[in-house]
Parts: structure tokens; C-alpha cells; sequence
């Protein structure tokens, strides 16, 4: 029998692993440098503190287990309520703001039969303990600068905000179940339906406009005006101060390229309170990240406490990375080093290795058996040490010249250069 | 599932059009709406036609939700039913009002015994359906313990050849279900052809989307709305 990986889990080779590794290192290093501090959490929780947390949505996708005491666990579908739930317990003593980041397997449930994975990895960061504008900008200018330190170009982050849909069924004064069927339509992203719904007789018209028309609108300044005015009419004119403020602070900053308002937006999580965010890449039709503001999430754990986090998926990225022909394949290995004492081939190789080469042993092997070896590896030479001395191996296995000493630095470019051979 | 298409800034749009009974009538509200369809009128054996700055897809109407919700069209017809069927992801644009249909609960006319009987003493009944989720959601609502049987085609039969107690199935006229002595009983969903989009596509590509959606829209008749 030749076994197989559970449907929608799977093995991450060499190449793709060393470049996922890269790539989560760019953006990790982007979260360090916003002062963000590394958290790992279980991969299993209780189910009920994953259900208070996320709520309707990913709920039913979760993956349950058995404890043996026959109580219920799942895996974690995502990483947010794992970080409220360790920032409401470990560190409820301790003054905030937290500033957290992580890079994390997360499960979830399909069916059968879509090509969807059970497991992805994120990476995020959540800033815990503070609320407002200053605070929602900075998590959206994180996010901008890890996608550009991984590389990645032409993305676009569609902010948006939960309180404008809440406001405007408020301002109905309409039938609780009416204003139930707007949410639950707005999250189905049945516009048809919102638009039936906003024409009701008992909405008041001016309501009814802003519904129809603001979930279209999408854009800059003047998106934002527009939509302003909208819920002016409906005398709902605090709806969209801290998102006019967030935007503020993100263009001033020179962030405008990568951030549109998109009033359109609604999240599968129930948790968010106030902005909302979704990162796209041009040619991937599915979002690449997203995150917002859930302030009251920390309260389902006894802690109440505001915060605001963003998650990347890694392996969307890659996609949009391949994508734009970005993904950079550096040669795994800079040299075999061959020799039939194994004592100078050790010794030749720790020296190469403090010059900054990578390199592999292949003791006993020489001449031609050892080009062989190295070309199977992919590696950029063949060296061979006899006694002090080592030498480079021509394609036919005769030795060419000896590596002088000082010895040189390695024959590939470093990562940071694009790894170019 | 991601799929990965050119991200080229000028690429054309893809839209993806139904064959089969919604095909006539979207090439017409396409041709109303300014597009250049003409490629589609006559598309030979080519699935994939320019029309202009438009990509047509022809698919299979049940494959389109798929495409949308994955982004390998940025936009599509379908009927309400597929979209309902296929649970996926799509931002439901326009309704389009051609293509109506009722799904419905249908049942024999003349059964040995009835269905209320069957349920009282069996505790659960038999559907056939092509639509095995909006059956489930609908008994589900009703609070009725039933088995769904997934089959293809020509369900009208289920019932005749005793495979099940009663079928939903779409529905226009009623014609085909009284030919096989079935009559409706209840109504499940109406559904049209609607005008749906790739959400991430409606945020990189607002402007044209925005278009394609509003001439759509100001293509609709107003002697076909309900």
C-alpha cells in the first residue's frame, strides 16, 4: 500500500518550503520591526471558547475532536479568538497594549470535492488593548509593509467598517426580523435581496437610499464623502469618524495607493465592531488576508478590552507571489564536498561553512561520481578536499583550480539580492 | 481552491454565460446591454469567445457558482437556483427576470397510501431531487425528517418506480409534473437569472464591474419584472 495524505492536507517540499520560510520570515520581520512580539498557541482549543468566540460562519467549518473525557475540542480555525483568549487569561494582569504576532497552521472543515486545503497557515499580528483610529491605521500599515517586504506588488486593502450597516438598520426604526434579513442578506452578498429589502414601504426613503447606494460605493476621498453625506441625511453623522480618521492618517502617510474605502465589505466573523479590512491581489479571486476591530470579543472571556488584528494567508501569497513571477528559487546547496578522508572533508567543510557557504557532505565520494552528486542536488559546485587544500571540480570531475585562502564567498547571491545563479 | 489567472492590468474581463435554457436570453439582455455578442450567436464549438473588452465564457449552468466564487470568471449569469444549490461565495449583482422558475414539493396523485400516513409510521419520508441542499434546507425549516436521494435527471420518475415518496424539482409551467400524474404541494423558492460577481474582482476591477452590472440593470425590461 502506498499511503496517502488525509484529503486537503499535504507535504511542503524543499523548494516550496525554503521559499514559504522566506517569505514568512520577510513579514515576520516587518511585525518585529512594528515592535509586535512572537505568541504560539495550541493547535486544539475547548470548542465552546472557539464557538464564543467566532460565532456563526466558520463555526460549522471547525474540525471537532474527542477528548478522552468525552468533552469537545476542535482545532483552531484561525487565530484571533486563540490570542483574545490567551490575552484575557495569561496576560489579563498585565498592562497593556499587547502587541502580538504569530505565523500559525490553522484547520478548517470542507467538503469534499471543492480543492480546498484543511489546513493553511496564517500570519498576523494583533494589537490588543487599544482602540481608535491611530490604532486601526497602524494595523493596515503593517499589514501594507509586510506584503511589500514579501515582495509582493499591485496589492490593494479595501477598508471598510460593520457600523455602517448596523447604523443604517438602526435608523429604520423598522421590525427587528427586517433588519435581521438586511444582515443576513449583506453577509450572503445578495445585493438583490438588500435592494428589495431597502424598498420596503416602512423604510424610511432616505434610509433606504443610503442602503442601496452605499454598499456600491468604493474609492478614495470622495467615496468617503459620498457615503458621508448618505448617512447625514439619515442623521447618523458619527457612523464613519474613525474610519474618515484611519484613512486620514494612512494617506497622509503615503499608503493611498494600497488602500481603498470599500463600503461593500462584510467579513464572515461575527466579532468585528468597526473596521473592517480585506486584502486582495490582482488576478487571485479570493481575498489574500483580511482582518478589523472586534472590541467586544475580549469580553466573551471576562477581559473586556478593545483590539485589532490582521491575518495573511501564506499560502495565497505564494500564489500572488507565482503569480507576478516574484517568487525567488534560490539553489538549495552551494557545494558537495567530497574526499575520501573524512576527517579533511569535515574540516574543508566547516571552513566553508564560516565563509558563509551552504554545503553538504559526501564522503568517499571523488571525480566524476561526485559532479554526479552534486548535480542530483542541485549545487552550484563540486569540491573535493585532499589534506589543507580544496579543490574545485571542473563538469568531467578533474580538479581545476584550488580555493585560494581566504576562501571566497559562496558562488550563489544571497536572498536578499534575488538569488540569482 | 484558488485559481490563479493573468493579472495583467489590461486583461479583458470574463464573464461566463449559461448554456442551455438560460443561454438565449442572457446573449439577448448581454446584446441589449451594449456588448458585442456576436461570438456568441454563433460559437461553434469555441467555449471561450471575445466580444470586445469581454471574455464569454460557455459553461455548464451548475459549473458556473464554481467559477465565480474561485475567480476563474469575474462575473457570470446563473439562475437563483444554481447560486442557492452551490452555497458558494458570489455577490448577487442584478436580477435579471428572465429565466423564472418555481422550485416545488411534488407528489403523486394517486397513492395507495398518503404521505401523511407514511410519515406517521415510518417517522421519515423519501425526496428525490436534483438539489439535494435546498431540499435538506427546506425540510429542515419545516422541521420534517426526510431521506434525500441525489439523482440527475428525470425525477418525475422517482416517485413512479416507488425510489421516493415525493420529489423537488424546478418547475415552469407544471406540465411535465401532471404528464407523470404528479401534483405540486408546496412551493419551495422562485428563482431568476441573476447577474453575480467574484468579490475580489469587484474590488480590483470596481470600475468596469460597476459598469457591466449598471448596463445590465438598464437592460432589463420592465414588461418581464414580476
Amino acid at each position: 500500500m502506498r499511503p496517502v495524505t488525509p484529503r486537503g492536507f499535504r507535504d511542503v517540499l524543499f523548494a516550496e518550503a525554503m521559499e514559504r520560510e522566506s517569505v514568512a520570515r520577510a513579514m515576520s520581520d516587518v511585525f518585529s520591526a512594528w515592535g509586535y512580539a512572537p505568541v504560539e498557541t495550541p493547535v486544539v482549543e475547548e470548542l465552546g471558547t472557539l464557538e464564543r468566540g467566532v460565532g456563526g460562519g466558520v463555526g460549522e467549518g471547525m474540525f471537532r475532536l474527542f477528548d478522552v473525557d468525552g468533552s469537545l475540542l476542535a482545532l483552531r480555525p484561525e487565530m484571533t479568538v486563540p490570542i483574545a483568549r490567551l490575552a484575557a487569561s495569561r496576560l489579563a494582569d498585565q498592562p497593556g497594549p499587547h502587541r502580538v504576532r504569530y505565523v500559525a497552521p490553522v484547520f478548517r472543515e470542507h467538503v469534499s470535492l471543492r480543492g480546498q486545503a484543511r489546513q493553511f497557515t496564517q500570519a498576523g499580528v494583533e494589537l490588543i488593548g487599544q482602540r481608535g483610529p491611530a490604532a486601526d491605521a497602524e494595523v493596515v500599515a503593517v499589514a501594507a509593509d509586510a506584503l511589500t517586504a514579501a515582495g509582493l506588488e499591485g496589492f490593494v486593502i479595501g477598508l471598510g467598517t460593520v457600523k455602517l450597516l448596523h447604523d443604517l438598520v438602526a435608523a429604520a426604526d423598522a421590525p427587528a426580523e427586517w433588519g435581521e434579513a438586511v444582515l443576513a442578506a449583506a453577509h450572503e452578498h445578495n445585493i438583490v435581496e438588500v435592494d428589495r429589502l431597502a424598498s420596503e414601504m416602512f423604510v424610511p426613503p432616505q434610509v433606504g437610499e443610503a442602503l442601496k447606494a452605499a454598499f456600491r460605493l468604493r474609492g478614495g476621498a470622495e467615496a468617503l464623502a459620498e457615503c458621508r453625506a448618505l448617512l447625514e441625511a439619515c442623521g447618523r453623522e458619527e457612523t464613519l469618524s474613525d474610519l474618515s480618521e484611519t484613512y486620514r492618517i494612512l494617506e497622509a502617510l503615503g499608503y493611498a495607493d494600497a488602500v481603498v474605502l470599500d463600503f461593500g465589505i462584510v467579513r464572515s466573523f461575527d466579532y468585528y465592531t468597526g473596521l473592517v479590512l480585506e486584502v486582495y491581489a490582482r488576478g487571485l479571486g479570493l481575498p489574500i488576508g483580511g482582518g478589523g476591530r472586534y472590541d467586544r470579543l475580549l469580553a466573551a472571556f471576562d477581559h473586556p478590552s478593545p483590539a485589532a488584528g490582521l491575518a495573511l494567508g501564506l499560502e495565497r501569497v505564494m500564489i500572488a507571489l507565482a503569480e507576478q513571477g516574484r517568487v525567488t528559487s534560490v539553489p538549495a546547496l552551494d557545494a558537495i564536498v567530497g574526499g575520501t578522508d573524512p576527517v579533511a572533508a569535515f574540516r574543508a567543510a566547516s571552513a566553508l561553512r564560516v565563509a558563509g557557504w551552504r554545503v553538504r557532505l559526501a564522503v568517499g565520494e571523488t571525480g566524476t561520481g561526485l559532479v554526479r552528486e552534486a548535480e542530483h542536488a542541485d549545487a552550484a559546485e563540486a569540491v573535493l578536499a585532499d589534506g589543507e587544500t580544496i579543490y574545485r571540480l571542473d563538469r568531467v570531475g578533474e580538479r581545476a583550480l584550488p580555493l585560494g585562502r581566504p576562501l571566497p564567498a559562496p558562488p550563489r547571491s544571497t536572498w536578499a539580492e534575488g538569488g540569482a545563479r | 481552491m484558488i485559481v490563479r489567472t493573468s493579472s495583467a492590468k489590461e486583461r479583458p474581463l470574463r464573464i461566463a454565460v449559461p448554456k442551455g435554457a438560460l443561454f438565449a436570453d442572457s446573449v439577448r439582455v448581454l446584446e441589449r446591454a451594449g456588448f458585442d455578442v456576436e461570438g456568441l450567436a454563433e460559437p461553434g464549438r469555441q467555449l471561450i469567445v471575445r466580444g470586445g473588452d469581454i471574455e464569454f465564457v460557455i459553461a455548464k449552468p451548475t459549473d458556473v457558482p464554481i467559477y465565480v466564487a474561485y475567480g476563474g470568471v469575474d462575473a457570470a449569469i446563473a439562475g437563483k437556483d444554481v447560486l442557492v444549490e452551490s452555497g458558494l461565495d458570489v455577490i448577487e449583482m442584478v436580477d435579471l427576470h428572465f429565466g423564472a422558475c418555481r422550485f416545488v414539493v411534488a407528489e403523486p396523485m394517486d397513492t395507495p397510501r398518503s404521505i401523511e400516513d407514511i410519515y406517521r409510521h415510518l417517522g421519515v419520508i423519501r425526496v428525490a431531487t436534483k438539489y439535494p441542499r435546498i431540499a435538506e434546507r427546506h425540510f429542515a425549516e419545516r422541521g420534517m425528517q426526510v431521506e434525500v436521494v441525489k439523482l440527475d435527471g428525470n425525477i418525475e420518475i422517482a416517485p413512479l418506480i416507488g425510489l421516493a415518496d415525493q420529489i423537488v424539482d424546478i418547475t415552469a409551467t407544471g406540465r411535465t409534473l401532471a404528464e407523470n400524474r404528479l401534483r405540486v404541494i408546496e412551493e419551495v423558492l422562485r428563482s431568476t437569472a441573476r447577474f453575480v460577481a467574484n468579490p475580489v474582482s469587484m474590488a480590483t476591477e470596481a470600475d468596469r464591474m460597476k459598469d457591466v452590472a449598471d448596463r445590465l440593470a438598464a437592460a432589463v425590461p420592465l414588461s418581464e419584472e414580476e
